[in-house]
């Protein structure tokens, strides 16, 4: 990114080179070697125009409360999740709320026997229930290995 | 609930009526266990207005076709469909952990609306659609509901009072 104008009080203009020095969520160009996801590979500023959201609920909209205890939620459960699937994750977890249920989904990579799946994903489903206190649904897809959208 | 039966019975003719829409029968169907009448009068909406937010607005466009698309094969009288101007709402932070105070970082949550009115409505027909359109809510939407509802008059407001007994004497109120 080019440096287009200096701050200056004479002109009044602003300083235009903020996106120069933001890090956040951001995987820099590199050697080509490095595969990327569509989700790592567009910058923040990108969400609602080519991203969507990972966690979906109504608590940050106009009007409407408990943002805070669903983002803990959010965070327990995404460490949770990354944790009993340790290695098994293809891409982050999208967390939806509809009315009382919570649903997770997720994609997941074929490194465990499905049976050890299907344990996992139970244990998963009712140990958050009963944190939670609310029906908990794991929706799980699998691939063979990520799916890699570019090389940076 | 005796509004909810007499729900029911108006809405097992609804159902056969709107035979084409199989969606909507197979979700009457499932409510309809038993059928009974009762005498209670139903209540009379004059609006139902239905505010829709969200954070997407192609969400929103799509629920508002599912939204209207359903009213129109329940017959209900849609008044206007808009969309109020969005909300946004901005935070300005400090970007660094420590000093550099004129360094800082902008967010912003948008709140998108979506406003549709419904004109004179039942009761039983407004309880159904709108839990018709509530469940199927996608989420990340939030939905305001507000109805007017209309009343009958009461009888000694028809009457002005200087009519009624002129002879009395009565102490003025």
């Amino acid at each position: 990114m080019m440096k287009i104008y200096s701050s200056s009080q004479k002109f009044g203009h602003k300083h235009l080179t903020a996106t120069v020095h933001n890090r956040a969520a951001r995987i820099r160009v590199g050697k080509g070697d490095r595969p990327v996801t569509y989700e790592q590979a567009h910058h923040p500023h990108h969400i609602a125009h080519r991203k969507g959201w990972l966690s979906q609920h109504t608590s940050n909209l106009k009007g409407e409360d408990r943002a805070a205890e669903r983002t803990i939620e959010d965070v327990f459960i995404r460490r949770f999740v990354f944790g009993t699937f340790h290695g098994c994750l293809a891409n982050e977890i999208v967390i939806k709320r509809r009315g009382n249920v919570l649903s997770v989904c997720a994609v997941m990579l074929q490194k465990l026997p499905p049976q050890k799946f299907y344990f996992l994903i139970g244990y998963t489903e009712s140990l958050l229930s009963h944190f939670y206190k609310c029906p908990v649904k794991l929706e799980i897809q699998t691939l063979q290995d990520k799916a890699v959208y570019k090389y940076l | 609930m005796a509004s909810l039966m007499s729900l029911r019975r108006e809405l097992f003719s609804l159902a056969r009526i709107l035979s084409g829409v199989s969606h909507l029968v197979r979700f009457l169907l499932f409510f309809l266990m038993q059928i009974t009448v009762t005498e209670e009068p139903d209540m009379l909406f004059q609006k139902v207005v239905i505010l829709v937010k969200g954070h997407d607005r192609a969400v929103l466009d799509s629920y508002e076709f599912f939204a209207t698309m359903a009213a129109k094969e329940l017959g209900i009288t849609i008044g206007k469909v808009f969309e109020p101007p969005k909300a946004i709402e901005r935070l300005t932070l400090l970007k660094s952990i420590h000093i550099f105070k004129k360094h800082r970082v902008q967010y912003e949550m948008r709140t998108h609306y979506r406003c549709i009115e419904l004109y004179n409505i039942t009761g039983c027909t407004a309880q159904v659609y709108l839990e018709y359109i509530q469940r199927n809510l996608p989420e990340g939407v939030a939905m305001e509901v507000t109805k007017t509802a209309m009343e009958k008059i009461p009888d000694h407001i028809l009457e002005p009072l200087w009519k009624e007994i002129p002879t009395d004497d009565k102490p003025s109120q």
